[in-house]
């Protein structure tokens, strides 16, 4: 994996989430599943456990819960800012489910990719970035080379 | 920090100076030194190799440079055009007495990395040999740096009371005849 | 009977060398010319550019550190110091600014980096004083300081 092949990005938070209240990114979730086949079982004992429950404590977030026939029981998340992301469930418990929304929930929709630095700031400076004249004494008239040997 | 006030303080910030360095009776080498690193930018907290943040340096006198020792004959400069029996050496004094800016770039120029920006950080570097300079060089001059030598006084400069008043080792008698 | 299998075993060379070589020229597509989209010879370019990678990572801690020296001996000139005596004094001083901090420091706020550089002068002026001890002389020795 080279630098340069490989997308990255600076590190920021999502429109100063959490300055004022904390925003839950996750905008819409969508769970799909079968309603027959083995795979999808972990997937229908959360829906009768705990989906619930998960949407009681997330009201941020609206649920969608659809049985589709034969198909691969996946969840798909919307974010604010546009992002989808879809995760499979096959073969998961309910426990794992659970785990799998919960890590959905807590993300801020953004790209998963390299960071350039593991620090960011929008203001780096507060005295002013440095400049040619920052420590320089304001020069007193022109400069005149000619009459330095008095010529 | 809007984004107006911003972009004056980048431009601040890359902004480039005119330094004015004075190579009367300096040696070439030390000149030089304080050139490549104006020219660089390595004089600059915002100094990296790619960004092109280098200074233009004005030298001035160039035709009154001081080499120490006998290198003014010693000193050999060598070159080849490339034909058969092109290989040309002069001394220092011979290439002074023909340009008298020679010396000076070239201790610039072998100072400077061996990199493509090496051209182009030349032409940075503005050559007078003797005071005169052109009015548009000078309203540009930001700064004048002092010499990196102090230039020691002829005795021609020293007035007769401080002649006069030198500590002597030995005194002459009345009769000694001066050669 | 008849074995219709066989014949699209021939025809077909298997899904797998298709996404092999997108595999592989997905850490290609970048470069330039040919490479880009030829596996021989983007074989060998990936090759090198993850050799080239692999030692990049431990080079780029090397010159990030030279690059933060030199910007921190630029800077510290600025002040007419250089730059063994900023550092050697501010370790003095128990300021524990690696050098990446104090050249973005040098950058970003130049009036702090010129109290560091004062505090590092201070620092150095205190240390010959001590050096130099209060004019006397050790016991049984004489020099020029008692003279004068």
């Amino acid at each position: 994996m080279t630098s340069r092949g490989t997308p990255s990005r600076f590190l920021k938070s999502v429109l100063q989430n959490g300055v004022g209240r904390y925003v839950c990114q996750l905008k819409r979730v969508s769970i799909i599943f079968s309603k027959r086949s083995p795979s999808a079982l972990g997937v229908r004992d959360f829906i009768e456990e705990g989906v619930v429950d998960y949407a009681n404590k997330n009201p941020g977030t609206v649920v969608y819960i659809s049985p589709q026939t034969s198909s691969i029981p996946k969840v798909v998340a919307e974010y604010l800012n546009g992002n989808t992301k879809e995760e499979l469930l096959t073969n998961k418990t309910s426990q794992q489910v659970l785990e799998v929304l919960t890590k959905l929930t807590d993300q801020s929709g953004q790209d998963i990719i390299r960071i350039r630095k593991p620090f960011h700031t929008d203001s780096p400076s507060i005295q002013g970035q440095w400049h040619p004249f920052t420590h320089r004494p304001p020069s007193v008239g022109l400069i005149r080379p000619q009459n330095q040997h008095g010529e | 920090m809007s984004s107006f006030s911003r972009s004056a303080q980048q431009w601040a910030t890359f902004a480039r100076s005119w330094f004015l360095i004075d190579a009367r009776m300096q040696p070439p080498g030390k000149i030089a030194t304080m050139c490549s690193v104006r020219l660089q930018g390595k004089h600059k907290p915002i100094y990296h190799a790619l960004s092109d943040c280098g200074d233009h340096v004005v030298v001035l006198n160039t035709k009154h440079i001081a080499f120490s020792g006998n290198k003014w004959e010693q000193k050999v400069y060598s070159s080849h055009t490339g034909f058969p029996g092109g290989f040309k050496q002069v001394t220092a004094a011979q290439l002074h007495l023909k340009d008298p800016k020679a010396i000076v770039r070239l201790a610039v120029y072998g100072m400077l990395p061996r990199n493509l920006h090496r051209r182009t950080m030349m032409q940075r570097l503005h050559i007078f040999p003797e005071d005169e300079l052109p009015d548009d060089i000078r309203a540009n001059l930001t700064e004048e740096l002092p010499q990196p030598r102090e230039i020691p006084r002829k005795l021609s400069e020293y007035t007769q009371e401080e002649i006069d008043a030198f500590p002597r080792l030995w005194i002459p008698p009345e009769d000694y005849k001066m050669k | 009977m008849v074995f219709l299998t066989l014949s699209c075993w021939i025809r077909n060379r298997g899904p797998d060398r298709f996404w092999k070589v997108q595999e592989l020229l997905k850490h290609a597509r970048h470069f330039r010319g040919r490479k880009n989209r030829c596996y021989k010879l983007a074989l060998l370019a990936v090759r090198r550019a993850f050799v080239y990678a692999t030692k990049g990572r431990k080079l780029k801690k090397r010159n990030m550190r030279t690059l933060w020296i030199t910007r921190i001996a630029a800077a510290t000139r600025e002040h007419n110091m250089k730059y063994p005596i900023l550092v050697h004094n501010l370790n003095k001083c128990s300021v524990q600014l690696n050098r990446r901090v104090i050249s973005d420091i040098a950058i970003t706020e130049p009036r702090t980096f010129l109290s560091l550089a004062k505090l590092a002068r201070a620092r150095q002026q205190e240390g010959f004083q001590a050096a130099l001890g209060d004019g006397k002389e050790p016991p049984g020795v004489l020099s020029r300081v008692m003279l004068q």
